[in-house]
């Protein structure tokens, strides 16, 4: 069953260009960049729990590193491009989670809405480097003698760079290291208890997360052509968040469907102009009221697709042993619905 | 032979009456055209003006009266919330989903330029962006709006620097393209006058307070300050230097800042501010064009007071309806574009006699007003930047 | 640059940062009670003044009324959205409470556009724009009349947290809910009465800057400003709060002063990060240092 789901997805992926209209080639490209963004701020915010508000940020700092790349350097080629916008994102990621370790909640989420305007005002200031104001068209990049030229060629690049990241985000999400993210986000005190290093793996979540962000920023500039510093402002960051949680925290299935989600209801609802904000709000509300814990964890609930959900990494009846680590019901804490994060201790609760 | 003859004359007459090569946007019985504007987000007041109360506007009074040879005109537009790479997901939508004529009138350059390699491509005619910064230019598909910044800004200086012999000038400018744009030029103008800047302060468009540009501005003992703004900004700069005395010098407005609504706001701090106007008063002009676009907006949205961003979409409505016109029947992208390259003297009754040449540029210039009373009162005749 | 000049650029910024120090006040009252953000803070406390400017248009009422009607349709805003929207999502995770207000604040945003168009309006002010000269020095009763209220409205709620029985049980339920549920205060009451004095704080806030960035539909733009403001001060708590509006507004007024352009507009955003990680309190709380 699950081995057909696959197959079916990835004729349907692959033969998307050929059944769609050109429009909807280029809306799948951006729901696949905007998927791995979503799958890199949920290793960090669904796993880790450090909530992030910046992640605009990182996806400007992969989008502008690319694009500069292949304007100044365009010797190099574009694997080698992606991979370090990728690795120019991870550094930086890596130079704001450590200061933040000791960061949580909400300070965390305002350090990193911190970072995202300041990255926007650098972008702006260095100007002899990114054009900052005017904007910087990217050129069409280039798979060896294949000139990435039209909507279609640009789509399968995403999608089989997409494909590597989903790919390698299961695989980190289920070997030891996943696991104990995954601890870190139920019990910090916990984990440790049980030999997790918190420092190490908040930090590589971190990193990871900006990784995968920065390589969807230098997709993002091939796909969308033109960046500007207007580009990337703090609603981008919120526009992130909102679809990890409408799809689900701490899945990467969740972080696929919110992607999916958010872009197209953004999208669809272009045309209804001035009504656009309101309708889109109204969804969001009652999502959230009907599917606590987002789509994935609702979608867990049925039990029918309760053991065959792909790719979630939250506990569920019946799968994966208990993580290692993880805490045991706080007594007297509010009783959790299967698959929604839960509390963990704030500062307030128990002083 | 009759047989021949006549069969001849079927077939030249079948083929007289098969529809043209299938053109965009362009059927029977209608032409569609349409863009990415800001429906959302900082610019929501402008953008929703200029289409829906400006082309708009025009557009249906054009319909009602029959349409151009027998097509009318339809719209279609996508809100992008100024974000660039929301405008090029509405445009490719726009041209290949609803497979529009040509753009008219999308808002900001960012959003604007983000589009500009896309529709050169795909050959799609952009009419009248609705942005200053002079890199649309020189482009054989796209049709400028307003008066660009350095045409604004010669005008300008050649005026206070050339004519009323002012040296010391100083910029408050927005921190984006607009006011950067604007920037540029002055220094460049300036410069040829030998001049240079006493100062220059930038501001973000949500800025909250403005005491610290104001008070540094002041200190540079400026004899002219530009503003190169939107509203609401303008109007606390003019309120701040209300509050702290500063009365030895002349606030300077640039183009897309003069109108009345940044009058509103600053009340009685606008009273003797000057600037370069683009547009005649929608309210109290007498000329013949802007009555009429008062008539029609009373007519069809009596609601909704006129002001210069309506006007300048209703214009920008009136110059697609002129330019398809002369296009004749058989319009095509091409011949629009043609059409529009031929206008000679146009006259619209509401800016002086038009002529667009291979510039491709619709508008080139200002009058110079001050503000009395409350109201802008024109100094000058309409000045020209070339 | 004169000293006379400099004080007013500093008294200015005091100006704005009482009402950052206001906006996180609000922000504060709620998280405190519920654990929530409220991203819709700010377009609440648009649509109250809103409401205020147009009964001070369409009845002519005057100002001090037109103050009135904001406050009361902040607070049956507030209790409305509280009870239809938010009590029914208790049963989430913060998480998805966060979602909600930030659905609430697109709409709220776009039914002012539809109610009042998303034009800019000035708004009157209880104090005059003109500077009343002193002798040598300058000064500026808008400034120090929102300065003033401001103060006055802190010092109100300074008193209600420490003297009234529900400002008792606000500051019970922040400190543990559970054992304040268990000595019988009614949590669920505790959270209705958070959301409405914050909106009304918002909608005196509101009322008292409008006059300064004008009344629009992106005016609620400023709640960013006052988290910035409760992390500055050490959020959680009300001096904090204070402190740290007083020390942002200035911030962002001197930075343009003294630092070159590049910078400038980034100063508040980098003085808060860097005490976020020297001293993650704030500059008045004391936040438990997490050793990791």
């Amino acid at each position: 069953m699950r081995g057909a789901a696959i197959a079916t997805g990835a004729v349907v992926v692959l033969g998307w260009p050929w059944a769609a209209p050109r429009y909807f080639v280029f809306l799948a490209s951006l729901i696949v960049v905007n998927s791995i963004v979503a799958i890199g701020l949920n290793l960090l915010s669904g796993y880790t729990n450090q909530l992030s508000f910046g992640h605009a940020g990182f996806l400007a700092i992969g989008a502008y590193t690319a694009a500069i790349l292949a304007i100044r350097a365009s010797w190099l080629p574009l694997p080698a491009t992606l991979l370090a916008a990728g690795l120019g994102t991870a550094a930086v990621g890596l130079a704001l989670g450590v200061p933040c370790l000791r960061l949580e909640g909400l300070y965390l989420a305002m350090a990193t809405l911190a970072f995202g305007f300041v990255v926007v005002e650098a972008i702006l200031n260095l100007d002899w480097l990114t054009r900052g104001n005017d904007g910087l068209h990217v050129p069409p990049g280039h798979l060896g003698p294949w000139a990435l030229a039209t909507d279609t060629a640009r789509y399968y690049l995403v999608v089989v760079v997409g494909a590597l990241l989903v790919a390698a985000a299961r695989n980190i999400t289920r070997t030891r290291t996943g696991r104990a993210l995954l601890a870190v986000r139920e019990s910090e005190i916990a984990a440790q208890a049980s030999g997790v290093h918190l420092a190490a793996y908040k930090t590589l979540a971190f990193v990871v997360s900006a990784f995968y962000t920065g390589v969807a920023g230098g997709l993002f500039a091939l796909v969308v052509g033109f960046l500007s510093p207007d580009s990337f402002d703090v609603f981008l960051s919120v526009d992130f968040v909102a679809m990890i949680i409408v799809g689900g925290l701490g899945s990467i299935f969740g972080s696929v469907v919110g992607a999916a989600v958010i872009t197209t209801l953004n999208d669809s609802l272009a045309g209804f102009q001035n009504y656009r904000p309101l309708i889109f709000g109204a969804i969001l509300i009652a999502s959230m009221l009907f599917m606590p814990g987002g789509i994935a964890s609702a979608l867990r609930r049925l039990p029918l697709l309760a053991s065959q959900t792909p790719g979630s990494a939250s506990r569920t009846p019946g799968s994966a042993p208990r993580t290692p680590g993880s805490a045991p019901r706080t007594p007297g804490s509010a009783p959790r619905t299967p698959g929604s994060a839960p509390r963990t201790p704030r500062q307030g609760d128990d002083r | 032979m009759i047989t021949r003859a006549m069969l001849l004359l079927l077939l030249a007459v079948t083929l007289s009456a098969l529809p043209a090569a299938a053109q965009p946007g362009v059927s029977d019985t209608e032409i569609v055209i349409g863009g990415s504007n800001s429906f959302s987000g900082p610019l929501a007041y402008t953008g929703e003006q200029i289409t829906k109360f400006g082309v708009d506007l025009y557009l249906r009074v054009v319909n009602d009266a029959g349409g151009i040879h027998g097509r009318k005109i339809r719209t279609v537009y996508y809100d992008d919330g100024y974000r660039p790479q929301n405008a090029v997901a509405n445009t490719k939508k726009l041209v290949e989903q609803d497979r529009v004529f040509a753009i008219i009138i999308p808002q900001g350059s960012p959003p604007v330029v983000a589009t500009l390699e896309y529709l050169e491509e795909n050959k799609v005619p952009l009419l009248f962006p609705y942005q200053s910064s002079p890199v649309t230019r020189a482009r054989r598909y796209v049709f400028q709006g307003m008066t660009l910044s350095d045409r604004s800004s010669k005008m300008m200086i050649d005026y206070l620097a050339g004519q009323r012999k002012y040296k010391k000038f100083a910029v408050l400018y927005q921190d984006d393209e607009y006011g950067k744009s604007f920037l540029t030029a002055f220094e460049k103008d300036l410069g040829r006058f030998g001049l240079k800047l006493v100062a220059a302060e930038s501001v973000k468009r949500e800025v909250t307070d403005v005491s610290a540009q104001i008070a540094k501005l002041q200190a540079a003992k400026p004899e002219v300050t530009f503003l190169v703004l939107v509203p609401g900004p303008a109007a606390q700069a003019l309120r701040e230097r209300q509050k702290i005395g500063w009365t030895d010098t002349l606030m300077v407005s640039t183009g897309p800042l003069t109108d009345e609504r940044y009058l509103a706001l600053a009340t009685d701090a606008a009273e003797g501010v000057e600037g370069l106007s683009l547009w005649p008063d929608p309210v109290i002009s007498d000329l013949p064009g802007v009555r009429l676009y008062r008539e029609h907006m009373q007519r069809y949205f009596p609601k909704n007071e006129p002001n210069r961003y309506s006007l300048a979409g209703y214009f920008a409505g009136m110059l697609f309806v002129e330019g398809a016109k002369r296009a004749g029947r058989n319009l095509t992208r091409e011949s629009l574009i043609a059409a529009l390259e031929s206008v000679k003297g146009f006259e619209s009754g509401i800016l002086p006699p038009l002529t667009i040449g291979p510039d491709h540029e619709t508008q080139k210039q200002g009058l110079w007003v001050r503000v009395e009373k409350g109201r802008f009162k024109p100094l000058t005749d309409w000045l020209k930047s070339e | 640059m004169t000293s006379a000049a400099l004080v007013h650029v500093v008294v200015s910024g005091l100006a704005t940062g009482s009402i950052y120090a206001l906006m996180a006040i609000s922000l504060v009252i709620i998280y405190n009670a519920t654990r929530t953000l409220n991203f819709a803070q700010g377009e609440m406390l648009m649509i109250s003044t809103f409401v205020g400017w147009t009964a001070l248009r369409v009845l002519s009422v005057p100002l001090v009324v037109a103050l009135l009607v904001a406050v009361i349709a902040a607070a049956v805003l507030a209790w409305v959205l509280e009870r239809t929207i938010i009590r029914h999502a208790i049963s989430a995770t913060h998480f998805d409470v966060l979602i909600i207000t930030l659905g609430l604040s697109l709409m709220l945003r776009s039914v002012a556009g539809f109610a009042w168009t998303h034009d800019e309006f000035p708004f009157p002010s209880f104090f005059t724009n003109r500077p009343l000269v002193v002798g040598p020095v300058r000064v500026a009763p808008l400034s120090l009349g929102i300065i003033g209220a401001s103060l006055a409205l802190m010092l109100a709620l300074g008193a209600l947290f420490r003297w009234t029985r529900l400002g008792r049980a606000m500051r019970a339920v922040a400190q543990n809910q559970r054992a304040a549920r268990l000595m019988g205060i009614s949590v669920e009451r505790v959270y209705s009465s958070s959301w409405i004095l914050a909106a009304v704080v918002g909608a005196a806030a509101g009322v008292l800057i409008a006059p300064v960035v004008f009344l629009s539909s992106k005016m609620g733009l400023i709640a960013i400003n006052g988290f910035t403001a409760a992390i500055l001060g050490g959020f959680g708590s009300m001096p904090g709060s204070v402190v740290g509006g007083m020390l942002l507004g200035v911030l962002e007024n001197l930075a343009p002063l003294y630092l070159p352009a590049s910078i400038k507009h980034s100063v508040p955003f980098l003085v808060m990060i860097t005490i976020l990680i020297v001293r993650p309190g704030g500059v008045v709380g004391r936040v438990a240092r997490r050793k990791v």
